[in-house]
């Protein structure tokens, strides 16, 4: 074949797969005759690549532990987050001091999210020496670029924030737990379509920030050689995580389990829940996608105890 | 590759075909390169690679014996 086409055919291939066998498959081609039946099968396996990259399961047993892990902790925050700020500053904090219970619940929450972040910690820091180890040997800046997208979003999110609420006067953050409910508005803080505005534009900015994150991240845990790593350091993270998932959920269930029976009113009332709607919804809405991300994390257990027990070099 | 396969199946394989059977070889570790020989890229089998084409001959091998232990009868 000449050469232009073998580069047109090996451009069909996606990014990770040509930067793996992109060269020998190069070389294979060059010396192929150009039939139509070569042009076929190489144009008919780019798009089974192409599919496979896109679903993920061209990723490897690691690979895939260590993407759900991602999905499962950027869940997990989202969840977090939006329980948090339902609860924080409501009377549903004062309900919490006044019940031991209740207070409790909140606490398996903490404890839960002290063991992910000892979790996350244990998988992040051999994932990232090898991930840097990578791109210092072969400089790879697309994989540099593709990690800075979290900080970066991160830090476009707290532009934004002061940003807003320095226009909008300094009396008001523009979060989307924060716009509208059952009570009155301080006088000083903008008008109810702005808050709107603003906090839609404050949402929009945290859920694009998660997927590009996530997307970015996955696209790095794609293309790293995780062979080097043992085991042990993927196994031993991920079963604490989903163990620390687990009980997250659990907390944040019982939490409302408890509320529903020493402060009702409250978990029914519009003070503190996501875009004005009620405690009780908000509080649904955190305990469902924790019940995706504990789905998420166990799966990502089994993938790593899979990988342990299918890798050669383990 | 292919013409090794030529010779021993009957049927040349296209070379996407060759690369997607040595990708999904490779991802499930039953393959590892060796280093490259000027323009040829050879691969060998891992520990689990050899493993698994044991079982799968072994299978294949009980299939042919019974298969011809039927036409005999």
């Amino acid at each position: 074949m000449n050469a232009r086409l073998v580069r047109q055919l090996t451009r069909l291939y996606p990014p990770e797969w040509r930067a793996r066998y992109g060269d020998e498959f190069q070389e294979l081609l060059e010396i192929h005759s150009s039939a139509r039946r070569a042009v076929l099968s190489v144009v008919g396996w780019a798009i089974y690549e192409r599919a496979l990259w896109l679903s993920g399961l061209s990723m490897d047993s690691r690979q895939k532990s260590l993407a759900f892990t991602l999905y499962a902790s950027l869940a997990v925050l989202a969840a977090g987050m939006n329980f948090y700020w339902t609860v924080e500053d409501t009377p549903l904090a004062a309900a919490m001091r006044a019940h031991s219970t209740l207070s409790a619940t909140w606490n398996l929450v903490r404890l839960g999210a002290l063991l992910a972040l000892i979790a996350l910690t244990l998988v992040a820091v051999p994932l990232f020496l090898t991930i840097m180890r990578t791109a210092a040997a072969r400089p790879k800046w697309n994989v540099i670029l593709r990690l800075a997208v979290p900080p970066c979003a991160v830090l476009i999110v707290l532009i934004w924030l002061v940003g807003a609420t320095k226009l909008s006067g300094a009396h008001w953050v523009p979060t989307p737990w924060d716009v509208a409910g059952d009570w009155t508005a301080p006088a000083a803080w903008p008008s109810l379509p702005t808050r709107v505005v603003l906090s839609c534009v404050t949402f929009l900015l945290l859920i694009i920030g998660l997927v590009v994150s996530a997307i970015s991240v996955r696209q790095v845990i794609a293309q790293s050689d995780l062979s080097g790593i043992k085991g042990v350091w993927f196994v031993a993270p991920s079963l604490l995580f989903a163990t620390s998932v687990v009980v997250m959920s659990i907390g944040v269930s019982a939490w409302g389990w408890f509320v529903q029976q020493y402060a009702a009113y409250d978990f029914h009332t519009r003070n503190g829940g996501l875009f004005t709607s009620t405690n009780f919804t908000s509080w649904a809405a955190s305990c469902l996608v924790y019940l995706l991300a504990t789905a998420t994390a166990v799966q990502s257990a089994r993938s790593a105890l899979h990988g342990t027990g299918s890798s050669a070099d383990d | 590759m292919l013409e090794d396969i030529a010779r021993m199946s009957g049927t040349r394989l296209g070379p996407g075909t060759l690369y997607g059977a040595i990708a999904r070889l490779e991802r499930e570790k039953l393959i590892e390169p060796l280093p490259a020989e000027e323009r040829r890229q050879p691969y060998r089998l891992t520990s689990a690679g050899r493993r698994v084409l044991r079982a799968k001959l072994a299978t294949l091998y009980g299939f042919a014996r019974a298969g011809l232990r039927k036409l005999e009868a």
